[in-house]
């Protein structure tokens, strides 16, 4: 159980990269090709290091440079197709969210600890396994939802108006996702002489 | 709290719809959606501030330094559910978690509890506090985080081992009119023959020396030696120069060890033992008899830090003032410059009887290097400087140079089997 765990977010970033040197090899431009290799190497050459000397800048970073060599070589190159593109950037995320998890919990499950504590310890893993999945799979469902609507015509998105319109709105809840533990907490913060500072 | 993590969605989002709208490709747009719906998702539940007590209970609140002390935390949520929350007891850097963990991560439901049960050691002496207890929730897609602090603190004292200097008795030359275990080169009460003279009314008949009376004809009794007590003190160079090494293997620490030894034999014995430390401040601890004095300097020993870049010459100063030039100074340096030699000098000109123990912090360096061949070199330099040091304090005083890999009573034992310099 712990060595399945500890192994996850490797197999996941090993299945990504091989992945991403998939399409990378067919792009059928040898001008493209080259470059877009050393593009994979350096990317994988990123992780290792990151591995290797447990440089922390180094580990935030691999997992932008995978996903924008990805989306990069998508978007400019062989034009994107949208149910592996989605379910690439969905798992990338999913990748990230394990490997957090892993490093939390596999220190616990390697310490001996008693089984009352094990069990609680386990039981929290596995809704939080679960939840990432839920996630990972909405992620993936809904893209391609939104995708399907847009085609059948359901909402008109020919016009450039409309385009703007829907992206300024998507901007807005990402900015306003974003920022909103921010304003929560502003907001349970009490008034300097509200009704509760003159109870205390 | 934001994670680094929602900071990278919030920012992935924000490119590929912004690429998305450069390219005019709508399925780079639909890009932006995966880590858009995770942000959105993680933000349904954002975290809760957790409202935990706990309470922490410790097998032992003494212990000596290796030996090991079980730690039992009882954690109850006070507050709503905590789906995902991270619980951490703060060890100080000291101790070593030898069974069990001191942190967890679980879900909390409303009046919840969490037992942790571990076992702590530490092999480096002192006055520590255990906690504070830190919990911190998590959303459920761990993107953003809430900390709580709660302020439960034990103190556990970790007292230096004891070196078993049974076997090797400490005398200082002179002695005080007390009774105690040191010969006196008085006529006492004791068990060492001193010599005969004739009887006098009143002198014990089991102690009259008939041998001698029935070769004499008349009346001899025998006399004894008397035993005294002695006063010992002990001083501790814990400068900042004297640190070499790592927290546990140091020439203070090695050097606090071989003190409280050396105290609980010379008290032991019957004899007066006194400590001055010169660390950040100087520590003196006055002459004194028995068991109490020992605790009295175990728990100056506790507190033992390098620190302070006072010259030797202040020890001599303050043994002027609050001791007796009768006593013995046993002076425990690692002796890393030549300021201990006129130092020591300066103590035997006043009187003092002066005995040195050296932890060789040459030793323990050597024993932490990678032994390079250069690092032999430097080793065979260092360490005849050393024995050029040690020889010129041997004209004035017994020293040893110890290495604290072997037992003190062994290198006790040489020195005082050595005679006194005259």
């Amino acid at each position: 159980m712990t060595n399945v765990f500890r192994s996850a977010p490797l197999l996941l970033l090993g299945g990504l990269q091989a992945w991403l040197l998939a399409d990378l090899l067919s792009l059928g431009d040898r001008r493209w090709v080259i470059p877009a290799v050393v593009l994979w190497l350096a990317n994988v050459a990123l992780f290792a290091s990151a591995a290797a000397f447990r440089w922390r800048r180094a580990r935030r970073l691999g997992p932008i440079a995978l996903g924008s060599t990805y989306v990069g070589v998508q978007a400019f190159v062989l034009g994107v197709q949208l149910v592996p593109a989605v379910t690439f950037v969905s798992v990338l995320i999913a990748q990230v969210e394990l490997r957090i998890l892993a490093e939390r919990f596999a220190p616990l499950l390697r310490a001996s600890i008693s089984s009352a504590e094990r069990r609680q310890i386990g039981g929290a893993l596995l809704r939080a396994v679960l939840r990432i999945s839920i996630a990972c799979a909405l992620s993936i469902v809904v893209p391609l939802l939104a995708a399907e609507v847009a085609s059948t015509g359901l909402v008109p998105l020919t016009s450039i108006l409309t385009a703007f319109l829907l992206s300024g709105g998507l901007i807005v809840v990402v900015v306003l996702l974003a920022l909103l533990p921010a304003l929560e907490r502003r907001a349970r913060r009490p008034a300097p002489f509200s009704d509760e500072a003159k109870d205390i | 709290m934001r994670t680094s993590l929602s900071s990278g969605l919030a920012a992935a989002s924000l490119g590929l719809l912004l690429t998305g709208l450069a390219l005019r490709s709508w399925s780079v747009v639909l890009l932006a959606l995966p880590p858009i719906l995770v942000l959105a998702l993680g933000s349904l539940a954002p975290p809760l501030r957790p409202e935990v007590v706990a309470v922490r209970s410790l097998s032992r609140e003494r212990m000596a330094t290796g030996q090991v002390a079980e730690v039992e935390l009882f954690l109850r949520n006070q507050g709503p559910p905590l789906d995902l929350v991270e619980v951490a007891d703060l060890l100080p850097r000291e101790f070593a978690v030898v069974r069990g963990t001191n942190h967890a991560v679980v879900s909390l439901g409303a009046g919840g509890t969490l037992r942790l049960a571990y076992a702590i050691r530490s092999e480096v002496k002192g006055d520590f506090v255990l906690g504070p207890v830190r919990a911190r929730s998590f959303d459920p897609l761990a993107l953003g985080t809430e900390d709580a602090r709660v302020n439960v603190t034990s103190r556990i004292v970790v007292a230096p081992a004891m070196e078993d200097l049974r076997r090797v008795p400490i005398r200082p030359r002179k002695t005080r009119p007390w009774f105690g275990q040191v010969p006196s080169r008085r006529i006492g009460a004791s068990t060492e023959f001193w010599g005969v003279r004739e009887y006098v009314p009143g002198d014990e008949v089991r102690r009259i020396n008939w041998k001698a009376s029935a070769r004499r004809d008349r009346l001899y009794t025998n006399e004894y030696e008397g035993e005294r007590s002695g006063d010992v003190v002990i001083v501790v160079d814990a400068r900042r120069e004297a640190f070499v090494g790592t927290a546990a293997d140091n020439p203070i620490e090695h050097g606090v060890r071989a003190a409280l030894g050396v105290a609980n034999s010379v008290l032991a014995a019957k004899n007066r033992a006194g400590l001055i430390v010169q660390r950040q401040v100087l520590d003196v601890v006055p002459l004194a008899f028995g068991r109490k004095q020992l605790y009295r300097i175990l728990e100056h020993l506790i507190h033992v830090r390098p620190g302070g870049e006072w010259p030797f010459n202040y020890v001599g100063h303050v043994l002027s003032r609050f001791f007796p030039r009768d006593c013995l100074v046993l002076l425990i340096t690692p002796l890393t410059d030549r300021s201990a030699l006129i130092g020591v000098m300066g103590l035997v000109a006043r009187g003092y009887d002066v005995a040195v123990v050296s932890p060789s912090a040459l030793e323990i360096e050597r024993r932490l290097g990678p032994g390079k061949a250069d690092d032999a070199i430097a080793y065979r330099i260092l360490a005849m400087e050393r024995a050029n040091l040690i020889a010129q304090l041997r004209r004035i005083a017994r020293v040893i140079d110890w290495d604290p890999a072997t037992p003190l009573a062994l290198a006790l034992g040489r020195m005082m089997a050595r005679p006194r310099p005259a």
